[in-house]
């Protein structure tokens, strides 16, 4: 008992004081770690109205991103009220409306056209009412002077259905043009296109047949063609007699509008004689020839071929 | 539409697109209120409900004293939620003592000791000891700690011997 006691005086505390080791010591095992992940659904809703009749069937496709090459989904329905389509969670672009529905009524006469939204996660998006509606019929072409085939830019047109005006435009500094009107004119027979009203010439007018087709390509040429020779002057009023002679009482061949072209060869003190050109129905030019009363004609200046009362471009 | 035409468009659609979106994050421990650093910053203590991350590579270290901290590294697909459960490894306080005299042992390649006896903080799970001699390694055996415990070395035989 003695000696543990002295061992002990003579060893201190530090004898019971037992070292750390300065560091934990790991042995890099790997953690136990579980991730799973919960998916949502995306519910579109997607209202349509039939201004017209309905067809069979509508086809939608659904794309992300404006990726239109390949589609999320591709649904064949027949024309409901409001179409429902799901996606999973994560397929749509949440941040910009590039998201686009196809959609694809199964019948000629119908327009298909895409329906562009943006994109949540996960829930339901309600897209507002579409109308499922008939192709737009297109009408386009380029707008040249006559004389000399020079583009002109900023010729009035428009797409008639008298009285009404389906459409307007102007030709764009090209003189290309185009116009859409209402595909339920398809069947109509008097649709006009006419051009250059905002000119010093007789507006073109010509008839559009949309029965087979649901887009016209005509090019209009406007003012006196090439073979008008000689000095070029204008009718300067409406229903001006175009006569067979100079002389009084000699009878009138055609009443000329407003704009008509006369290629004057020959002169007296009060009449003029030339050429006029008459468009047939078949599309071919005629020319005719006969007296026209000095008054009624103007000298055409090709400087400025806009007329007066309107705020035109000049021509290119 | 019924539930199968439902299921059928479901599996039709291509995921895949790049998302932004907000993704509720829900983080569980073992053992609770361990601390939680995503990408830097501290976003609490577990169970974390709803923390709302976006889509992508996310870092992730858990703290808590007593435990062996965790790091890791994960690219968020996008979804409604992601889960994260973390199971973290406590560090046991061992009291090592030897009667053998002139040893070096050595832990995990890497700690060194001397000490008949020594205390160790190690992590939980299986500890590599190589014992010295005179800078002749004179035994190898595995450790398993998996509670606070007094370990006594015994000299054995090396076990390539």
């Amino acid at each position: 008992m003695a000696v543990i006691l002295l061992s002990i005086f003579a060893g201190g505390c530090s004898m019971f004081i037992i070292r750390s080791y300065p560091e934990v010591i790991y042995n890099d095992r790997q953690p136990l770690i579980s991730v799973t992940y919960d998916y949502g659904e995306i519910e579109v809703h997607l209202p349509l109205v039939y201004p017209r009749y309905r067809p069979e069937q509508i086809a939608f496709q659904v794309y992300s991103r404006g990726d239109t090459t390949f589609p999320l989904i591709s649904v064949m329905q027949g024309p409901l009220d409001e179409i429902v389509l799901f996606l999973p969670h994560g397929v749509l672009d949440v941040e910009d409306s590039t998201n686009l529905i196809k959609i694809m009524p199964q019948d000629y006469d119908f327009r298909n056209f895409y329906v562009p939204f943006k994109g949540i996660g996960a829930g339901r998006i309600d897209l507002p009412v579409n109308a499922i509606d008939f192709k737009p019929l297109i009408v386009q072409g380029v707008v040249t002077l006559a004389q000399n085939d020079s583009t002109l830019s900023g010729v009035a047109l428009s797409v008639q259905v008298f009285p009404a005006t389906l459409a307007r435009t102007k030709s764009d500094e090209n003189g290309i043009f185009e116009m859409g009107i209402p595909g339920e004119f398809m069947k109509s027979p008097n649709i006009e296109l006419i051009a250059g009203s905002n000119l010093i010439f007789k507006p073109f007018r010509q008839k559009l047949d949309y029965s087979n087709t649901k887009g016209i390509y005509q090019d209009v040429r406007i003012g006196p063609s090439k073979t008008l020779e000689g000095p070029i002057y204008l009718t300067n009023k409406k229903y001006v007699h175009f006569r067979e002679n100079p002389d009084v009482g000699s009878d009138t061949k055609f009443l000329l509008d407003k704009g008509e072209s006369v290629a004057v060869k020959r002169m007296t003190r009060g009449e003029y004689f030339g050429d006029i050109e008459v468009l047939l129905q078949d599309g071919k030019l005629v020319v005719f020839d006969g007296w026209v009363v000095k008054e009624d004609l103007t000298l055409m200046q090709l400087e400025n071929i806009f007329s007066k009362e309107s705020n035109h471009e000049p021509v290119e | 539409m019924n539930p199968w035409n439902r299921f059928i468009i479901c599996i039709l659609a291509v995921s895949g697109s790049t998302l932004h979106a907000q993704i509720a994050l829900n983080v569980n421990a073992i053992p609770r209120q361990v601390e939680v650093i995503m990408d830097g910053i501290s976003i609490g203590e577990t169970p974390i409900r709803n923390q709302q991350i976006i889509p992508g590579p996310h870092n992730f270290e858990i703290i808590k004293d007593g435990y062996a901290p965790l790091t890791y590294s994960l690219i968020v697909n996008p979804a409604k939620a992601v889960n994260l459960d973390f199971y973290l490894n406590p560090i046991y306080k061992i009291k090592f003592t030897t009667e053998e005299e002139g040893l070096t042992f050595e832990l995990n390649k890497n700690h060194q000791w001397s000490d008949k006896k020594i205390r160790l903080e190690l992590e939980a799970g299986e500890h590599i000891l190589i014992v010295y001699k005179k800078d002749k390694v004179v035994d190898e055996q595995t450790i398993l700690v998996d509670e606070p415990k007094q370990f006594k070395y015994f000299f054995k035989k090396k076990l390539s011997d």
